[in-house]
């Protein structure tokens, strides 16, 4: 067929013809507005001409070069500690920078785990970690396990596995039955909305350590656990407790990290997290995998927050809104979905938020964390060892 | 007649939303139930004990007060039970037959005009010979106009419900403006109440038709919008107390207000607007967290630290001092909510309504069509923000104190059940949810509060007299949520869209279509 | 014939992907060019270059001898080069006439506060607005479904209602990606004497299409890609003859295709 043979009718109709209108009578009808022809000026155009690739360029620059304006602000705050004042400040910070980093590392597992598979900022994740700090407390408290821990080394020890493994058992269990509950049937859903059941999830979390522990600091016993320094480095007294703590929290992560590369279930989270239907395919049980990674990423919320119970002594109802956020920047800083990058993302917050609010003054270093949060997803959505977009293009 | 009538009744062709009529039935038999049980509630624990025309009635002495408290009762009980009746059979898949239309039209009616005519005589000619003597200070008439608008309702509901079907909003606020105009009368001698209207239900109905801009027509996830809420506030009460001896008149504060959270809804809407939507949500968050954050640590000496600005000043107009009764206030905000909502529909309808929705479905497809994207995200965070400058001048005004507490995440938090509970991106969803969410959770848990304490004492039963019910605030915010998330995502009143995309079998059919291609 | 837009070896890079390399031609006033190739080709990523979606790695596009380089997709737009998708993209949830209206937008003089009071100049606009959207929506055959959201339209409506709201945004030059998709053949007749109509009145059309008898019987010219790069351009007469194009189409049922048609 040739071109003069289809034929150019100037209003030929097209479809089941139309009844024709009044106005159509009227005037002949044009498909192509006569003013839309003519070359349009680009007058406003120099605006974006320059502003547009000069935009692109600041930020593709700020958006390359992330990773290393995060590292020299690190680098430079630690530095002006010690500056401010002097090596013993500089070790007690960096000491208290490691725990804290610790405690922040393992709530970021959870969030980075949760969205690497079905990409969701579980906001429920920084109440499951004061949740099941509780969980340990009302076990220390009711089943005799403070006792037992003042009792002996022994006692100690049998104390610890004991809480540890028992409130690891009841967050995963906590973690699995929300996911069941109220986001397995938004898997599917447009994106804000399991994001808006996430959000009222922690607020009904919240709401319960409100309505059973009441407003205020509720002080637990694990404090007093573990007693006394293990050594001085000069000025700097390390606490057996800050070696537990960061001992605890590598142990866990390394476990975590073995059990994800190493065995049939973690190749399904693996499998599932890159590609779901896929996954499907290949006959691996979703629901159970999504199922693991939830059990897991609240068992080890629960393992922070008795970490944190043994070093700082107190939970609050709303304690996880803000420890989750700050964890979820830490998720965020070492590439959501990258577990190794959570890890080093949490102490990397810690010393941000150590050091950082060491020298702008205590009030600011949460605004100092939102601040970097803003920063980090506004130009760098990727993470530190993410790939760079911006370069790709 | 009867073919007049018939085709008065005649029943709809096509139901298109069933929710707003569900609503109005609803809150129809709520207000009767209401306006029964008021005189109860208040009657035996504490002052201001009321009367319903039922009390009245049943005063009289036999014979034509005995016939009229019969009749009133069946009028209630019909306006009561029907929509039960209703709601079941259409749970059954059944219709009920039109003509119980007429009759529930007609009871109303009944019920209204006797209402009415028992208020007359009591209040104003107190006719003894019909009706015995109340007691003395018995004179709370909020139990009889509930009645009389739980019945108006009923009426104009029943009576029209052709029309509450085809044409819902209108109805929607047919039937719930005057109760908002007529708010501070009817509850004059519950001044607690009228005060909860102005600082709760009007601030937040505000906020909720602010944030409904940016979530519900532009479909960005803002979950710091008590950031917007503060810098309006900040902003107003800066410059109306003595903390910088400024003192600018409210009624250029709240334009200045709404100007000052403009801006900065465009300045901290610019950094997400490459953002998809969930990491938008979070860094809008961090900007509700920083804001408070501010001004906590009173930044450059503005915000005046943890404890806030107190002191602000309340407007007087001629020799009406707003500060002696919310009322002023109340109507204040009621006006200007009217004119919002009239400007956002305007909006939603035109030029840059069209482009909101656009950018809403298809964000490429739309700068592909010409729109500007990132105008038009700036445009929607900036007018959000503006209607909660708006809000914040007059909060400030109200409580006349504004600290760092009053913007929590839990407030942005609160904004965000209102719309999700009424439904995202429908003004009188917004409404809806506004008054639900802030009666339940600044009235109703509250004064639960008192009266189970007054319950416990008086049956002695310790363990109820000690419960904070404002504890569970939270509980109820994240219950809302979920649970309108988990069943119905599109809200109580959800927008045709919206409506449309839940309940249409279309997907199916335009899939086929796809597939037909390949 | 003046060259209305020209690529100048035009290049889009992935990480290490090469999606279009160096491919240059031009586009004369109210000519209609057909861009084939097979699946993977580029043809897409080209128009998403030309459209501004996809900042170029390398070389440059040009309208009436400017450069389009770095302006944002809807500054683009607005210069008069609009478009259709290959898999649609409409406004799902709004009607047929409201997403015509969209394309309006960027021409329309009410501002916000125009269309939050509702001035008269709004209504006036408004008004016109939806004649001219209506008028549109009729001559596409599309009256019916005025009222209709976009997405209850059957498949070859929505095609023809992209087509609408491209029209509606005042265009110069129409990007047309696989508009006979889905089509069944009647419904390609009335597409292709749209496309000539559209040439009747002044238009320039530049479509990626698939099908030959389509592409055969209406284009002017025809530029054919293969694994990004340029590999032949002219009439249909000469695209069909040449052996390099035979050859990457390498099922001998397209060149088949191709000779028959």
């Amino acid at each position: 067929m040739t071109q003069e043979s289809v034929g150019v009718g100037p209003t030929q109709p097209l479809g089941e013809a139309p009844a024709p209108s009044p106005r159509r009578e009227r005037k002949a009808a044009l498909l192509v507005a006569p003013e839309g022809l003519i070359a349009r000026h680009r007058g406003s155009g120099v605006m974006a001409r320059t502003a547009v690739p000069a935009f692109r360029t600041t930020y593709g620059f700020i958006s390359h070069n992330f990773p290393a304006i995060i590292m020299i602000g690190i680098l430079a705050s630690v530095l002006g500690v010690l500056a401010q004042g002097g090596p013993t400040l500089m070790g007690n910070q960096m000491r208290n920078a490691l725990v804290l980093g610790a405690i922040y590392a393992l709530i970021a597992i959870g969030y980075t785990m949760v969205y690497g598979i079905i990409e969701l900022i579980n906001f429920a994740h920084g109440d499951v970690f004061t949740l099941s700090g509780f969980y340990a407390f009302l076990i220390a408290d009711h089943f005799g396990i403070n006792k037992l821990a003042a009792s002996s080394g022994f006692g100690l020890l049998v104390a610890l596995v004991v809480i540890f493994a028992v409130s690891m058992l009841l967050a995963g269990i906590t973690g699995v039955l929300i996911e069941r509950v109220a986001y397995r049937r938004l898997r599917d859903a447009p994106r804000l909305a399991p994001l808006i059941t996430a959000i009222g999830v922690s607020f009904l979390i919240e709401g319960f350590m409100l309505a059973f522990f009441g407003p205020d600091n509720v002080t637990t016993h694990q404090a007093s656990w573990i007693n006394g320094n293990a050594f001085t480095l000069g000025a700097v007294a390390v606490r057996w407790t800050d070696l537990f703590v960061l001992g605890m929290a590598l142990v866990l992560m390394f476990a975590l990290g073995a059990f994800v590369t190493r065995t049939r279930l973690g190749k399904a989270m693996r499998s599932t997290a890159q590609d779901r239907q896929a996954a499907l395919i290949c006959g691996i049980n979703i629901n159970r995998t999504i199922a693991t990674t939830f059990f897991i990423g609240s068992a080890l919320a629960a393992a922070g927050a008795i970490i944190y119970s043994i070093n700082y002594g107190s939970l609050k109802w709303n304690l996880g809104f803000h420890v989750g956020i700050i964890a979820f920047t830490a998720a965020v800083l070492g590439g959501i979905g990258n577990i190794v990058g959570a890890g080093i993302g949490g102490f990397l917050i810690g010393m941000i938020y150590v050091f950082g609010g060491s020298l702008a003054g205590g009030a600011w270093s949460e605004s100092l964390i939102f601040a970097i949060l803003v920063l980090i997803l506004t130009f760098r959505p990727v993470g530190l060892f993410g790939v760079d977009v911006a370069s790709r293009s | 007649m009867n073919r007049l009538l018939r085709a008065f009744f005649r029943p709809t062709q096509k139901i298109t939303a069933t929710g707003v009529y569900t609503i109005l039935v609803i809150a129809a038999a709520a207000m009767v139930l209401l306006g029964w049980f008021l005189p109860w509630f208040v009657g035996p624990f504490s002052e201001g004990v009321g009367f319903s025309p039922q009390d009245a009635i049943s005063t009289a002495p036999t014979g034509i007060g005995t016939i009229l408290l019969y009749v009133t009762g069946v009028c209630m009980l019909i306006v009561l039970l029907s929509p039960f009746v209703e709601f079941t059979l259409r749970a059954r898949h059944r219709a009920l037959d039109v003509r119980w239309d007429m009759v529930r039209a007609a009871a109303s009616v009944v019920g209204l005009v006797l209402t009415v005519v028992v208020w007359i005589l009591v209040r104003w000619i107190n006719e003894e010979p019909l009706f015995g003597a109340l007691p003395n200070g018995i004179t709370t008439d909020s139990a009889v106009w509930l009645e009389m608008y739980g019945f108006g309702l009923a009426a104009i509901t029943y009576g029209l419900k052709r029309l509450v079907l085809e044409r819902p909003n209108v109805m929607f606020v047919v039937g719930v403006l005057p109760f908002g105009v007529l708010l501070p009368l009817m509850f004059h001698q519950a001044p607690a109440f009228v005060l909860w209207a102005t600082q709760s239900l009007a601030i937040y109905m505000l906020l909720g038709l602010g944030l409904n801009v940016v979530v519900g027509f532009a479909g960005l996830l803002d979950l710091g919008y008590a950031a917007f809420f503060a810098i309006g506030g900040y902003a107003c009460a800066s410059l109306a107390s003595p903390i910088h001896g400024v003192h600018i008149s409210l009624w250029m504060l709240i334009f200045i207000g709404a100007a000052i959270a403009a801006t900065f809804g465009a300045i901290l809407g610019a950094p997400t607007l490459r953002l998809r939507g969930d990491y938008l949500a979070i860094v809008t968050l961090g900007f509700g967290e920083i804001i408070p954050d501010l001004a906590t640590n009173n930044v450059f000496g503005l915000t005046g630290g943890p404890n806030g600005i107190s002191g602000i000043d309340k407007p007087v107009v001629g020799s009406v001092n707003f500060g002696f009764n919310p009322q002023w206030f109340y109507w204040s905000l009621l006006f200007f909510s009217v004119v919002v909502v009239i400007m956002l529909l305007n909006m939603q309808r035109a030029r840059i309504g069209r482009a909101w929705v656009a950018l809403r479905e298809d964000e490429v497809a739309a700068a592909a069509t010409g729109i500007n994207t990132t105008t038009t995200k700036l445009l929607a965070f900036a007018i959000g923000a503006s209607v909660s400058g708006l809000a914040g001048a007059f909060y400030g005004a109200i409580v006349s104190i504004v600290s760092p507490d009053d913007f929590q995440f839990a407030v942005s938090i609160a904004v965000l059940s209102i719309i999700v509970l009424g439904g995202i991106g429908n003004i009188s969803g917004v409404i809806l949810g506004a008054f639900v969410l802030t009666f339940v959770i600044f009235w109703a848990l509250p004064n639960l509060q008192e009266w189970s304490a007054t319950l416990g004492h008086t049956f002695n039963v310790p363990a109820i007299s000690g419960i904070d019910f404002t504890r569970y605030t939270f509980i109820l915010y994240g219950a809302a949520l979920i649970i309108m998330m988990l069943f119905r995502p599109a809200g109580l009143l959800p927008s045709r869209a919206r409506k449309v995309e839940l309940e249409s079998g279309i997907e199916s059919e335009s899939l086929a279509a796809v597939q037909g291609r390949a | 014939m003046t060259a209305l837009l020209e690529l100048d070896s035009v290049t889009k890079q992935f990480g290490g992907l090469l999606a279009v390399s160096s491919v240059s031609f031009s586009i004369g006033e109210r000519e209609i060019i057909s861009m084939i190739g097979p699946n993977g080709a580029g043809k897409t990523t080209a128009f998403n270059c030309v459209t501004g979606l996809f900042p170029l790695t390398r070389g440059d596009i040009r309208l009436d001898g400017h450069s389009l380089g770095g302006l944002p997709p809807h500054r683009i737009l607005r210069l008069g080069i609009a478009r259709t998708f290959q898999n649609i993209r409409l406004f799902s949830y709004m009607t047929a006439v409201d997403n015509v209206m969209v394309g309006a937008h960027w021409w329309m003089k009410a501002r916000v506060w125009d269309g939050a009071l509702t001035t008269p100049r709004s209504r006036r606009e408004e008004h016109a607005v939806e004649q001219r959207a209506l008028e549109l929506l009729d001559l596409l055959g599309l009256a019916n479904y005025a009222g209709n959201y976009a997405r209850e339209l059957p498949y070859g409506l929505q095609r023809r209602l992209e087509i609408a709201r491209a029209l509606a945004t005042r265009p110069r030059l129409l990007l047309l990606d696989e508009p006979a998709a889905g089509l069944n053949p009647q419904e390609k007749n009335e597409l292709m004497a749209l496309i000539a109509r559209l040439r009747g009145e002044g238009l320039t059309v530049f479509l990626i299409e698939h099908d030959m008898r389509v592409v055969m019987g209406i284009s002017d010219r025809i530029v054919v890609l293969d694994h990004g790069e340029k590999i032949a351009e002219g009439s249909p007469a000469e695209v069909r003859e040449n052996p390099r194009v035979v050859e990457a189409y390498l099922g001998s049922g397209a060149s088949q295709e191709m000779r028959s048609a």
